[in-house]
């Protein structure tokens, strides 16, 4: 192959406008380059996925029936002793609100606006967790919005293109999170570890005085720019026992099963 | 023009697969590494220019879905293809030893990269990381070589038949 010299030159202005155009993006903040390779696999991701979740779906179908019949059974039955405790639930949380608004109490939990989203792609190597979602700066997603799933922590996004984002796990090696006891209110770091990654553990660096136990509940703390405080991350799975009395190391299970991501929900952290 | 179409499609179609349905080819959580062995059979095949190519837009695509920079694998694979091209001169192409070889090689140069990078991080559990990481991951990706190279090089039969029939015709 050799290059005569219309392609060289060809090679070279197109190089140098390639150049000059991410430069401009990033002045501007615009990712050019992974905007347009997003364009071009986005369409084909999602339609993968897609097709992927109607065929699984189809397949449980078909084998649930026998179980869900059963089980259908079971909470039919589970129905009736519900409602009748939820009139007891009822009263007592009308009580709650009476003796609430007496105190004057706020909320604990802050509603937060977010929009779902679905995970599309996920990192091919055996080194990291990064996984691609089907949402973007369409969707108002910015870079270092914060990505949850069934109530936990998943991680935030690194990078929002117009279609779809780049969102780093807990579970990734190269992400730390400032997060807090919730019964003590020790404030640690929770990285992630590829020794533990594939358990779908994640190695908590925590204050040696700090007391903490197996169980204990892991929120995020109000030190972190990115995470606003309050979410819950996971539970303390084992503590080990270290033999200095600086830090001490925990291993933390978080809510979300990495394994079987499939739907998350992105909120903005600066919010209003 | 027409080798570059085909290339740059391959690519991509197996950067989007490897993404979304290769998760289920995944063997206890360590999945094979299908760009080392497109591009080191490329590379044996075409020589050094094209396997460089090749592995630049392989490790681009990779850096800008999932990488935090771009550059770090981009200049592995480049790497990898520039070194595998210099033995297309002296090996036949039926020969399906030194496919083997290479690939063995590159996927442990791969692995190396990545536990440098960890080892810059902070991590030193280099047990773990071979056990149960590289060699799991090298076991997989040279087994599943022997296809693909077979596969590459019947791509590229086609593609030099098609190339000599276009120049013969002017």
């Amino acid at each position: 192959m050799k290059l005569n010299k219309k392609v060289k030159r060809v090679g070279i202005i197109s190089g140098i406008l390639l150049v000059g155009l991410i430069g401009v993006g990033k002045v501007l903040n615009i990712p050019v380059l992974s905007t347009g390779v997003n364009y071009v696999l986005y369409p084909f991701e999602k339609g993968i996925t897609v097709v992927t979740n109607g065929i699984s779906q189809v397949y449980e179908h078909f084998r649930q029936v026998d179980e869900l019949i059963a089980e259908n059974k079971a909470l039919k039955e589970e129905v009736d002793q519900l409602r009748a405790k939820q009139v007891v639930a009822e009263q007592v949380a009308d009580d709650l609100e009476r003796l609430r608004s007496a105190l004057d109490m706020k909320e604990v939990y802050v509603d937060y606006a977010g929009v779902g989203a679905n995970v599309i792609g996920r990192d091919y190597g055996n080194w990291n967790k990064v996984y691609t979602i089907d949402v973007g700066m369409n969707k108002n997603v910015q870079n270092n919005s914060v990505v949850l799933a069934e109530g936990g922590l998943v991680g935030h996004v690194e990078e929002a293109t117009n279609t779809s984002s780049k969102v780093i796990t807990l579970i990734d090696s190269r992400s730390a999170v400032s997060v807090e006891v919730s019964r003590t209110g020790d404030v640690g770091i929770l990285r992630g570890d590829i020794e533990l990654a594939n358990d779908g553990l994640c190695l908590l660096e925590i204050n040696g005085e700090a007391e903490i136990v197996k169980n204990d509940q892991i929120i995020t703390s109000y030190l972190s720019d990115v995470y606003p405080p309050g979410i819950l991350v996971g539970r303390v799975e084992e503590v080990k026992v270290n033999s200095n009395d600086l830090v001490t190391y925990a291993y933390v299970r978080p809510v979300v099963d990495f394994e079987h991501l499939k739907q998350v929900l992105v909120i903005s952290a600066e919010g209003e | 023009m027409m080798r570059t179409i085909v290339l740059g499609i391959l690519l991509v179609f197996v950067h989007i697969l490897e993404s979304t349905l290769f998760e289920y080819i995944r063997i206890g959580g360590i999945g094979p590494n299908f760009m080392i062995m497109i591009i080191v059979s490329f590379a044996l095949l075409r020589g050094s220019k094209e396997g460089m190519l090749i592995g630049l837009v392989a490790g681009l695509l990779y850096d800008i879905s999932f990488g935090l920079h771009i550059g770090p694998t981009m200049i592995t694979y480049m790497l990898i293809g520039y070194t595998c091209g210099k033995f297309n001169k002296n090996f036949y192409r039926e020969n399906f030893i030194i496919p083997f070889i290479c690939t063995l090689i590159s996927s442990l140069f791969y692995s190396m990269v990545n536990i440098m990078a960890l080892v810059l991080r902070g991590t030193l559990n280099f047990g773990y990381f071979i056990k149960s990481v590289m060699i799991p991951e090298l076991i997989y990706t040279i087994t599943l070589s022997l296809i693909v190279y077979q596969i590459a090089y019947s791509i590229n039969e086609k593609i030099e038949e098609r190339e000599r029939d276009s120049r013969n015709m002017f």
